[in-house]
């Protein structure tokens, strides 16, 4: 019986994210659009892109093929594991089969993916994308695994469904918590790659960075997994900065969950919008300095603010 | 912001100059055009001493004008048209087969009164206008063997 | 899917860039290409359709051939300006071997120099279905000549009785 709900539940979470995320993307070129004074491409143009992009020819180039299937493929399931870990509304389908370090580590491996990827293409203008991108993940995991660390200092356990409610303010004055909440939305733009902090990938735009021999169905399921981190990790933010109101009854707790991710999304839009972008040894300064506050927010928590 | 372009079509400027129209029943076939058109697009076919066929190849002109500034009949105007794109670039060519009257004494040459005059083509000219391209040489009488379909062109390489 | 969602990559091999401008300006705000689902890309092998200027050159001509092969399947090139249709005003200079066609197949021309904004916008919508192209070939005729002709051929006999053989020959 249990196993039914954990399929069924996975299987709504999943199917929810890939259906929501292109659509949220396609809010986000709209609104970057209207702020640029002009109209943008319909909502649903995430979709047909993608669309288009299934019916392209594979041309599978770079150095080593197989690699190259492998990174897409890994990056996508990761990315959808992660959608089965996070409550969105009704408690998260895998509850019990992982707890919040397995999440830290799914994330990491969805970011190693884009590495495999960049390796298996070859050419310089990967190989220089995936080095700031590594460069930029070395300085923000942390910040995300401190968030979570911090959550499990207050109330005392690693499982997903105590970390992931807000378990950071704790009991007691919740100094440490916002804190954390502060530095994660200072660096929320560098998790989702959006503006000041995409050196990675659109940095090189006019490259295209480690994705610059993928085509065709490939290129499809790895814009798929970048639009799904973006909500992924709005989802995570809400889960555990934002949490009031998720528990509610089935329907309502969705729809709450859902309302703030999406006003989530539009926030990132807008500094993505009126923001340049940083140059890899900026951005690494400026997580530099939230990486120290993340942790003398992490040494306040262990003493219980 | 954005200019509604496909709905609502831009009025352009007074002197814009767009594709150039030729208007068969005003030219004269002075080929002054062809004679100071820099993208060499303006092609002179001798068909015999009476014809004379002008044809506009629409591949390589700057829509610059000058076979418009030239002409004394005014027969070129630089429309407003810009929206000339098409699949197949033959569709740009304009092309004029005319009646040529001929001089009493000597066929088709005479001497030029003003400037203007000296700026048309002297003579006969016989470009390739099977490969299209234009041939550096003009010729001050027509021989037998042009005025036949077998031509044989001298082509400067 | 082609026709709502058109990825561009951007391949000059040797213009003067006025065309480059051109382009570069249907995809600003006041033009606005991204209302009908284009975008720029970087990769040619992202793109659907490359937008060739310039014409083509000694020194670039391999590298947009490779360019050509490196997209994928289906793929439209574009040929902007008049040096892409036809090999521009420097058709017969020591680099130009010609107009893009002579390296890869080319399915639209866009013609002008440098062609507005406009011009490029209505020729992706001529491409892609949406409207009917304008442009034909035009052919003037004179069909009665005035007197007839006289080929030296058809000449018979010689000083005082020379006699015209055919009449109606154009």
């Amino acid at each position: 019986m249990s196993l039914f709900w954990t399929l069924l539940g996975g299987l709504v979470n999943v199917a929810t994210v890939l259906l929501v995320a292109p659509f949220f993307e396609g809010v986000l070129r709209k609104v970057t659009a209207r702020i640029q004074s002009r109209q943008g491409p319909p909502l649903r143009q995430p979709y047909f892109d993608l669309l288009k992009l299934l019916g392209k020819e594979d041309i599978e180039s770079g150095e080593t093929p197989l690699m190259q299937r492998f990174a897409v493929y890994l990056s996508l399931a990761s990315v959808l594991t992660v959608a089965c870990l996070i409550p969105m509304g009704f408690p998260a389908p895998m509850n019990g089969a992982g707890d919040a370090i397995l999440l830290i580590y799914l994330l990491t491996l969805a970011g190693v993916c884009t590495l495999l990827a960049g390796l298996a293409a070859g050419s310089t203008y990967s190989l220089l994308g995936i080095s700031r991108e590594m460069m930029a993940m070395i300085a923000l995991e942390p910040l995300f695994a401190v968030a979570i660390v911090i959550g499990a200092v207050k109330t005392g356990s690693f499982r997903l469904d105590t970390v992931l409610h807000g378990s950071v303010y704790g009991a007691g004055f919740p100094l440490s918590g916002l804190l954390m909440l502060v530095v994660m939305v200072l660096s929320f733009q560098a998790f989702v790659q959006r503006v000041p902090f995409d050196t990675a990938e659109a940095e090189t735009e006019i490259m295209e960075g480690a994705l610059i021999e993928y085509s065709g169905p490939k290129l499809a399921l790895f814009k798929y997994a970048q639009m799904a981190k973006l909500v992924l990790y709005s989802g995570l933010f809400v889960t555990l900065f934002v949490p009031w109101g998720n528990r509610l009854a089935f329907p309502f707790g969705w729809l709450v969950f859902w309302t703030k991710v999406f006003g989530l999304v539009l926030l990132v839009t807008l500094v993505a919008a009126t923001h340049a972008r940083y140059r890899i040894d900026q951005a690494l300064r400026y997580f530099a300095g939230l990486l120290g506050v993340a942790l003398v927010a992490l040494v306040l928590a262990s003493y219980g603010y | 912001m954005t200019l509604p372009y496909p709905a609502q079509a831009q009025p352009v400027p007074e002197r814009f100059r767009g594709r150039p129209i030729f208007d068969a029943a005003k030219c004269i076939g002075c080929a002054g055009c062809a004679n100071n058109c820099p993208a060499r697009e303006i092609l002179v076919y001798d068909v015999c001493q009476e014809i004379r066929i002008l044809k506009y190849l629409g591949r390589r002109c700057t829509y610059c004008g000058r076979c418009a500034d030239v002409c004394p009949e005014k027969a070129i105007t630089m429309s407003h048209e810009f929206e000339n794109a098409t699949d197949s670039i033959g569709d740009l060519q304009q092309s004029i087969e005319l009646f040529m009257s001929t001089c009493q004494r000597c066929g088709r040459c005479f001497k030029e009164p003003s400037p203007l005059e000296q700026l048309k083509l002297k003579g006969y000219r016989l470009d390739d206008l099977g490969n299209e391209r234009w041939v550096y040489r003009s010729k001050a009488y027509l021989d037998e063997e042009a005025a036949a379909d077998d031509v044989r062109i001298e082509l400067d390489e | 899917m082609f026709g709502r969602s058109l990825w561009v990559f951007h391949a000059n091999s040797g213009g003067c860039n006025g065309c480059d401008i051109e382009v570069l300006n249907v995809l600003t705000p006041y033009y606005d290409a991204e209302r009908f689902g284009i975008k720029l890309v970087g990769s040619p092998r992202h793109a659907d359709v490359m937008l060739c200027q310039g014409p083509a050159m000694r020194s670039t001509a391999k590298a947009l051939q490779r360019a050509y092969e490196a997209m994928p399947a289906p793929k439209l090139v574009f040929a902007i300006g008049s040096c892409a249709c036809g090999g521009g005003l420097w058709f017969d200079s020591y680099t130009v071997l010609g107009p893009v066609e002579k390296l890869i197949p080319v399915n639209f021309y866009i013609p002008g120099c440098p062609p507005r904004p406009e011009a490029i916008l209505y020729g992706v919508a001529v491409a892609l279905g949406l409207v009917d192209k304008k442009t034909a070939p035009v052919r003037f005729k004179q069909l009665e000549l005035p007197i007839p002709r006289y080929h030296p051929g058809d000449l018979r006999g010689q000083d005082e009785m020379v006699v015209y053989e055919k009449l109606e020959k154009v």
